[in-house]
């Protein structure tokens, strides 16, 4: 077996290392509890620098061609270096999850401090809070139960409604039943509110917006089936059937053939312009930040 | 397959491993390229050259925003997007509301900060803590003014279009990532008269911004965003490193449309020349031109620099066979 200390089987020696990990760990909490807030931000940085040292190393160093880590061993040492963070990978990323599922404590802390400041001085609106409490308290409660009762009885099919039992169909309504319904109506909003902005945005106040009532005009048109195929039809029977190159320049006046040489002449340039600076700017705030180059807020 | 016949795959299996040739270094050298750019640049801004950022009218808003809220009596919101886990889209976005905190705290107004996740709002709620402590008024900071919402997204939109309503915020910053819900966003905050600075990292939700809000950051605005208003040598450096990144990048795209223009005019002439030679057979002439794209396909040499082909996954490589795990033995006698 040749796999790396991360995709070991939880046996033998392993216990060792999860025991050295915890009390290193407690070591480290109170090591750092106890260091000066100036000398923390180096430590953070050493952190943060070895943790996008390993993404880096990851991402670059050359993986070996179909190797199986259970039944081979490396090559030569890229090969071992590669096997290694090929390896560790899915558990250094779980440690972004490990690190999430603490700071969620914190995040429900503020709520129940936020609300329960609401209901205890009587704010407006404080009957919202007393809603959010109970529903965040009736989710956790039922979630977990439902979870219990599946983990417990693994034979049975719980996709079959006729096994549910009170705590599973609470659940399903609760997450069902309510919330994906409410996420629906939220997400339907939206269609209102585009044509409210639409509204806005398409009023010809100058120039540049005369054109993008315009093209956004043509653009609409021509996802409008029957505006679309009766001016396509126009178009080709002013053509007519003879393959001739005046016949050719009048079809480029298809409203679907104008349409798409918008989309694809100027919105997909346009986007792509866009997400490329995007892109470089995300690699150099990541190069500021694992360099310690950037002093987060500090704009 | 023989490790000999595979090209580039083999060429340096013994060095650095199979596929490296193919896979790896364009990205690897592009990426040096970048920070080589960022760095030098960094250390020319550090020696004092003047390096030049154009004026962006969504950052100078902000104190503007900033003053109306305070002369209403109305709060701030800040929404530093729905990134989970933090990510370098976050720290930028929250870059930008510790600018928009200190110039609340010194006029003495009111902020609120919306997190989508709780990774999110323990990083805000430091910043802004550190922000106030730094400007000089730490009494002025309430713990409650950045608020957990929810992580999930039309939770989240619920919460903030419900804060945007109760508190009648005078200023609205949307910056970071935003889907589906920055309309909403925009628009709650439209319907209130509040005004609005906002910027999506996800190109396709720009225009929404452009349509419902004040001022938008387009693109790489949003990262200039910590240059423009500290300018401080390291930001400044680093983004005019990152215009020089890009400008080798719009090079390298004139060289490919060079160069895939050149092929095609070269692929339309050997079409030509398939179709003269097989016209008369229907089928040699589909496997030939069949044949001839394939090869076609190999042969264009930017797009294969930067995206290879993959090793087959029937390529054996000879290596030892590993021990036997100590567990397992035991278990099969």
């Amino acid at each position: 077996m040749n796999d790396t200390i991360w995709a070991r089987n939880p046996q033998g020696d392993l216990k060792m290392f999860i025991g050295g990990g915890l009390i290193l760990g407690i070591v480290l909490f109170f090591g750092v509890m106890q260091t000066p807030i100036q000398a923390r931000r180096p430590l953070v940085w050493l952190v943060t620098f070895l943790s996008g040292g390993f993404m880096v190393a990851y991402t670059y160093w050359p993986k070996p061609i179909n190797f199986d880590a259970k039944t081979e061993l490396p090559k030569n040492g890229v090969e071992t270096v590669g096997s290694f963070l090929q390896q560790s990978f899915g558990v250094v990323s779980s440690f972004v999850q490990i690190i999430a599922a603490f700071l969620l404590g914190l995040g429900i802390f503020s709520l129940l401090r936020i609300h329960l400041m609401n209901i205890a001085r009587q704010k407006k609106d404080w009957v919202f809070s007393v809603i959010l409490l109970v529903s965040m308290l009736s989710m956790i409660i039922f979630g977990y139960w439902d979870f219990m009762i599946r983990q417990g009885e693994k034979a049975v099919d719980f996709d079959d409604p006729q096994f549910w039992r009170m705590p599973n169909m609470v659940r399903d309504f609760l997450f069902d039943g309510l919330l994906q319904q409410m996420d629906a109506a939220m997400f339907s909003i939206i269609a209102f509110f585009i044509l409210s902005a639409a509204y806005r945005a398409f009023r010809a106040r100058s120039v540049e917006a005369t054109i993008l009532l315009g093209t956004a005009l043509l653009v609409i048109l021509s996802l409008m089936g029957v505006v679309a195929g009766a001016w396509d039809d126009k178009v080709a029977a002013l053509a007519g059937d003879g393959k001739t190159g005046s016949a050719d320049f009048i079809m480029n006046f298809k409203i679907t053939e104008v349409a798409g040489w918008l989309k694809n002449t100027f919105q997909t340039p346009a986007i792509t312009g866009i997400k490329f600076g995007i892109g470089l700017g995300t690699i150099s705030m990541a190069l500021r930040i694992w360099l310690g180059l950037e002093k987060g807020g500090k704009a | 397959m023989p490790e000999k016949q595979l090209g580039a795959w083999s060429l340096d299996s013994q060095l650095l491993g199979a596929n490296y040739w193919d896979v790896g270094w364009f990205g690897l050298l592009f990426t040096l390229m970048i920070i080589v750019f960022i760095v030098f640049n960094v250390k020319r801004a550090k020696k004092g050259d003047n390096l030049f950022i154009r004026r962006i009218s969504g950052l100078n808003a902000i104190d503007e925003a900033v003053g109306r809220a305070t002369e209403m009596g109305r709060p701030v919101l800040m929404v530093p997007g729905l990134s989970d886990p933090v990510n370098a889209t976050a720290v930028q976005a929250i870059n930008i509301c510790a600018h928009v905190a200190k110039t609340a705290a010194k006029f003495s107004n009111p902020i609120i900060m919306c997190a989508y996740s709780a990774s999110m709002f323990t990083l805000a709620q430091e910043v802004i803590r550190d922000t106030y402590q730094s400007e000089g008024y730490p009494e002025r900071f309430d713990p409650d003014s950045v608020r957990f919402i929810s992580d999930r997204q039309f939770a989240f939109a619920a919460g903030v279009s419900g804060i945007i309503h109760r508190e009648q915020t005078a200023a609205a910053f949307f910056l970071g990532e935003f889907y589906a819900e920055s309309l909403i966003f925009a628009e709650t905050a439209n319907s209130i008269g509040a005004i609005q600075v906002a910027s999506s990292t996800e190109a396709t939700q720009t225009p929404f911004f452009i349509a419902a809000c004040d001022y938008v950051l387009i693109g790489d605005e949003f990262y200039a965003a910590s240059a423009y208003l500290t300018r401080d040598p390291i930001m400044v450096g680093s983004l005019v490193g990152q215009d020089w990144s890009k400008m080798t990048a719009i090079a390298f795209i004139a060289i490919g449309c060079l160069n895939a223009s050149v092929m095609q005019c070269n692929i339309a002439a050997q079409t030509e020349e398939i179709y003269e030679t097989h016209k008369s057979n229907p089928k040699e002439l589909a496997d030939a031109l069949e044949d001839a794209q394939k090869l076609q396909k190999n042969n264009f040499s930017i797009p294969r620099l930067i995206k290879a082909d993959k090793p087959p996954k029937d390529l054996k490589i000879d290596r030892e066979k590993a021990p036997e795990e100590p567990g397992k033995e035991a278990e099969t006698k």
